[in-house]
């Protein structure tokens, strides 16, 4: 059974084509890797499959369930959860308060309490800053509480776009091992966005190329970070311009 | 862990209780010093916490400044006076009441609750519309249903009275009357804003995607407490005419509008109790400066303040905390208590450990 399902997705902003035709499964429990030159459209990819920017044609399918033209709230409620770039926190609101904003829409609420404990496991320092304002915590402590935040929601899909953004190797490390540890524990499906694709490999997982607004190739994260897919899809040759034609 | 869960909600509930021991300290400091004219100061200052807590439910949760509560304020002042006025007073000056409201006579708790909920009705339809749009837009739009209102109500003659006041409401807000209400008004602004839909709606004030992204109805949470804030401004309307006795459309336009922002700007926007110290400290810098301006002696000197300097001066004072203290006196912050627990996890809070530590 396919988890996510993208069929002949294309992205417009005004007359500027972000996305064109784009398919896409992701299998549940899977771990994809979107990765592509500034400009390949994997943002928008995924502010498409959360409901953020409206699609100009295709479909999105999540569970057997169109996503495509609800709104973003309601594609949340139905397990979709994403940690937008540039780790978009709410700085006023305490640490604890920001964990609890995903919590509105769930009836379980027991297993909100221990989930917020799963959540400081997993990120100690989120515990000790619980009271704090979420503005005044370092750039890779806003990255786990994004994080945070987006597993309190419960999802079975969870999206991170760029999560290294800005944030030393170490601390990286950290949140892609804590990630993996969740995606286990959880069996959460996981796509991000990430730049490197040596990281990626390190990780493991698939790996998708983007460029121009396609997929230009694809493949185990491992194999892929020493082919010359990479070369093509950053530079291009002839036979890529073959594909995106 | 659960304690310290239970501390910081222990922490966050007793707000109101300081707020409201604040406000009582007050009334009994003017009660056992004051004279009748700052009793009746007093009372004013109370009712000005209901509007300006009221406004502050919506506008401190949202953050979308409101223009129009002056406009609920109307609707609850006028409603409460069409309950409780003498059915003979009515059928000379407001002939075009329906039948049934003509020859109503309520109590005036009953009339000021039915205030309060006509004017939250008025916010569920005007917010359906208005919180439509989204940012200055829809600050804009609360503005022009503020100048709807008062158009509608300042030419409605048979049902307003329009421009020729109405009389003879009832007096009987005083300033423990009024102190209820400012209290009852903070325990439910204190309780919305820590409820699952005010954590909802103050996450929207800081990012609309992220917490749409977060499953988070923006729309649905902003007509809730807009409907919420409209009731407590209506019955803060309903105060204002009860405890003056008169009642005109243009004291609730633009001079109203003014005084409640600038208080809330003053006392801080981002607090419930940035709202009740904006409204004490600008409530009793008017009162010193309306003396001043009526004149005051210094041995055998009389010193006055030209007319008019009240409002030159409170502009001042606006534009001084905005430089000195952009995000208000309170800066953001509550006024709280903290409860020591014992902790039975401390020992599980302190084991080190490398995974998620920034070193």
């Amino acid at each position: 059974m396919s988890k996510l399902g993208i069929f002949d997705l294309s992205v417009r902003y005004g007359k500027v084509p972000a996305i064109n035709d784009l398919s896409l499964q992701v299998e549940e429990g899977e771990r994809v890797f979107i990765s592509g030159p500034n400009g390949a459209g994997k943002s928008s990819l995924l502010n498409a499959i959360s409901g953020a920017v409206p699609t100009s044609h295709g479909r999105i399918e999540l569970d057997g369930d169109m996503l495509t033209g609800r709104a973003p709230e309601a594609i949340a409620r139905l397990g979709l959860s994403m940690v937008p770039e540039g780790r978009e926190i709410f700085g006023s609101l305490t640490v604890e308060e920001n964990l609890r904003v995903g919590t509105g829409l769930r009836r379980d609420a027991e297993a909100v309490d221990s989930d917020m404990e799963d959540v400081f496991e997993a990120f100690p320092i989120l515990r000790e800053r619980r009271s704090a304002a979420a503005g005044a915590l370092s750039g890779g402590q806003q990255q786990m509480l994004a994080i945070g935040r987006a597993l309190m929601t419960n999802p079975k899909l969870m999206m991170v776009d760029e999560p290294s953004l800005g944030l030393a190797p170490k601390i990286v490390d950290q949140v892609y091992e804590t990630l993996c540890q969740l995606q286990e524990e959880r069996s959460l499906t996981l796509i991000i966005v990430e730049q490197s694709s040596l990281r990626a490999a390190r990780v493991g997982g698939r790996m998708i190329l983007m460029r121009g607004g396609s997929v230009v190739g694809e493949g185990n994260a491992a194999d892929m970070v020493d082919r010359d897919a990479l070369a093509q899809a950053y530079f291009g040759n002839p036979k890529c311009k073959e594909v995106n034609s | 862990m659960a304690s310290k869960h239970q501390e910081n909600r222990f922490a966050a509930y007793s707000t109101p209780i300081i707020l409201a021991a604040i406000l009582l300290a007050l009334v009994l400091l003017v009660v056992a010093f004051g004279d009748k004219a700052l009793a009746r100061t007093a009372a004013e200052t109370l009712i000005r916490v209901t509007l300006v807590v009221g406004l502050w439910i919506f506008v401190g949760n949202s953050g979308v400044i409101s223009f129009g509560h002056a406009g609920y304020m109307a609707v609850g002042a006028y409603c409460s006076a069409w309950f409780t006025l003498r059915p003979q007073m009515k059928s000379l000056f407001l002939p075009d009441l329906p039948g049934w409201l003509l020859e109503a006579q309520w109590p005036v708790l009953p009339a000021a609750i039915a205030a309060g909920l006509l004017a939250a009705a008025v916010a569920l339809l005007s917010g359906a519309a208005i919180l439509r749009l989204s940012g200055i837009a829809a600050s804009i739009a609360t503005f022009a249903f503020l100048a709807i209102i008062n158009t509608v109500y300042s030419n409605w003659e048979g049902v307003t009275g329009a421009t020729s006041s109405v009389v003879g409401l009832p007096r009987y807000v005083d300033h423990w009357v009024a102190l209820a209400w400012a209290v009852t008004a903070i325990l439910a602004a204190n309780i919305y804003a820590n409820s699952a839909s005010g954590l909802a709606l103050r996450a929207t004030r800081e990012d609309e995607v992220a917490a749409r992204a977060s499953g988070i109805n923006m729309y649905r949470h902003r007509l809730l407490s807009l409907v919420i804030s409209g009731f407590f401004t209506g019955v803060s309307g309903a105060l204002l005419g009860h405890s003056i006795g008169v009642l005109n459309p243009d004291s609730f336009y633009l001079g109203i509008t003014f005084i409640s922002l600038a208080m809330l700007v003053v006392g801080g926007i981002g607090s419930l109790s940035g709202a009740v110290i904006g409204v004490i400290v600008l409530s009793t810098v008017i009162e010193l400066l309306v003396r001043a301006e009526q004149g005051f002696a210094i041995g055998s000197a009389e010193f006055a303040l030209p007319s008019g300097s009240q409002e030159i001066l409170i502009g001042l004072i606006m534009v001084l905390v905005l430089i000195l203290r952009p995000s208000g006196l309170s800066a953001g912050r509550e006024f709280k208590l903290r409860l020591k627990l014992p902790h039975k996890t401390l020992a599980n809070e302190q084991i080190p450990s490398n995974r998620g530590e920034i070193k």
